[in-house]
């Protein structure tokens, strides 16, 4: 694997300076987080919309991978997912997955891949609540179902894809 | 509380892709001290994140990060973190912009490779001395060795040729 961002070596980027730590960052792990990217966007130009908007917004509070029990670069994913769920909370129509709310079927990216084997119910659970950012009250009285059902179906998923990564 | 059964539930994926509740998040880093199990639990899953991220990776169109230093520059200034020792210009850097850095073609190194390079250059250049030193201290013995065979092959002739006076008499 080539060389992770450690948070050690994140702290030294930052003394050297914040340009030099955002673009030792997006040199490692700008490709990886593209790719990741395109799960919220329908389109790769939207996804580079995202891309620029996550690492110019995270430019200034990279500090704060320093306190996450995460590493580096999941400390980045889900800073990144934050970012595009409050883009979408202020502009509605800025981005939507196609099939999210189209009634497509689910593309088969990156973590969806790992969901093929699951049942229709489990990949929408997984993708109103992870891609869209929905509460799982609203998504359960939208299923006819009480919380801890979706819940259940969340880690359900959580697990096939810990196997699936494994 | 069975930490293997905490484990398998799914709680360490939830929290790690960023979908766990509030609560749970916060029961499970409240149990983060306790259980170095967990710990470890979090940075393998992120570890199998990472490397599938790494599996799946496209590179973004070029031009991308110009954008995102164009970006830098017009936000607001952010101080850069200052190391422990050099708190003194820390005062004077309360309005610095986010630096910048162009793309160039230089390299950056560790400042290590400096006093490396130094005692290298300093061996080198004892070595060049040291080489011509003993060069011309070469040229000069054998420029006497051949002088002393010149003298020796000299007196050896001198010594053997007949003495044409006693051959008159």
């Amino acid at each position: 694997m080539e060389k992770t961002i450690t948070k050690d070596i994140l702290r030294d980027e930052l003394f050297s300076g914040r340009g030099s730590a955002v673009e030792k960052l997006f040199h490692r792990y700008g490709g990886m987080l593209f790719s990741y990217i395109q799960q919220f966007a329908p389109s790769r130009t939207e996804a580079e919309d995202l891309l620029v908007n996550i690492f110019a917004r995270l430019a200034s509070r990279l500090e704060t991978a320093f306190e996450s029990n995460l590493s580096v670069y999941c400390w980045l994913q889900t800073e990144a997912r934050k970012i595009i769920l409050e883009s979408r909370q202020q502009d509605p129509g800025l981005v939507f997955p196609k099939g999210s709310n189209s009634g497509e079927s689910d593309r088969k990216v990156y973590y969806f891949s790992l969901l093929v084997d699951a049942s229709p119910e489990h990949r929408h659970v997984f993708r109103e609540l992870f891609v869209n950012g929905r509460q799982r009250e609203d998504l359960a009285i939208e299923m006819n179902r009480d919380v801890t059902h979706v819940g259940d179906i969340l880690r359900d998923c959580m697990v096939i894809i810990r196997k699936k990564l494994a | 509380m069975n930490i293997q059964q905490y484990i398998a539930s799914g709680i360490i994926e939830t929290y790690v892709l960023g979908l766990a509740l509030p609560e749970e998040a916060s029961q499970l880093e409240r149990l983060l001290p306790f259980y170095p199990e967990l710990q470890a639990a979090i940075s393998d899953f992120g570890f199998q994140v990472e490397l599938f991220a790494i599996q799946n990776e496209v590179p973004p169109p070029t031009g991308t990060f110009s954008r995102i230093q164009d970006r830098l520059r017009e936000l607001p200034a952010v101080k850069n973190p200052v190391r422990p020792a050099g708190r003194a210009s820390e005062d004077k850097k309360e309005n610095e912009y986010v630096p910048v850095r162009e793309s160039s073609t230089h390299i950056r190194v560790h400042k290590y490779w400096r006093v490396a390079f130094i005692v290298v250059f300093i061996l080198s250049k004892l070595l060049l001395f040291g080489f011509i030193y003993f060069l011309l201290q070469y040229r000069h013995a054998e420029r006497d060795l051949r002088a002393l065979k010149l003298q020796e092959q000299t007196t050896n002739k001198a010594n053997l040729s007949p003495d044409p006076q006693d051959g008159e008499k």
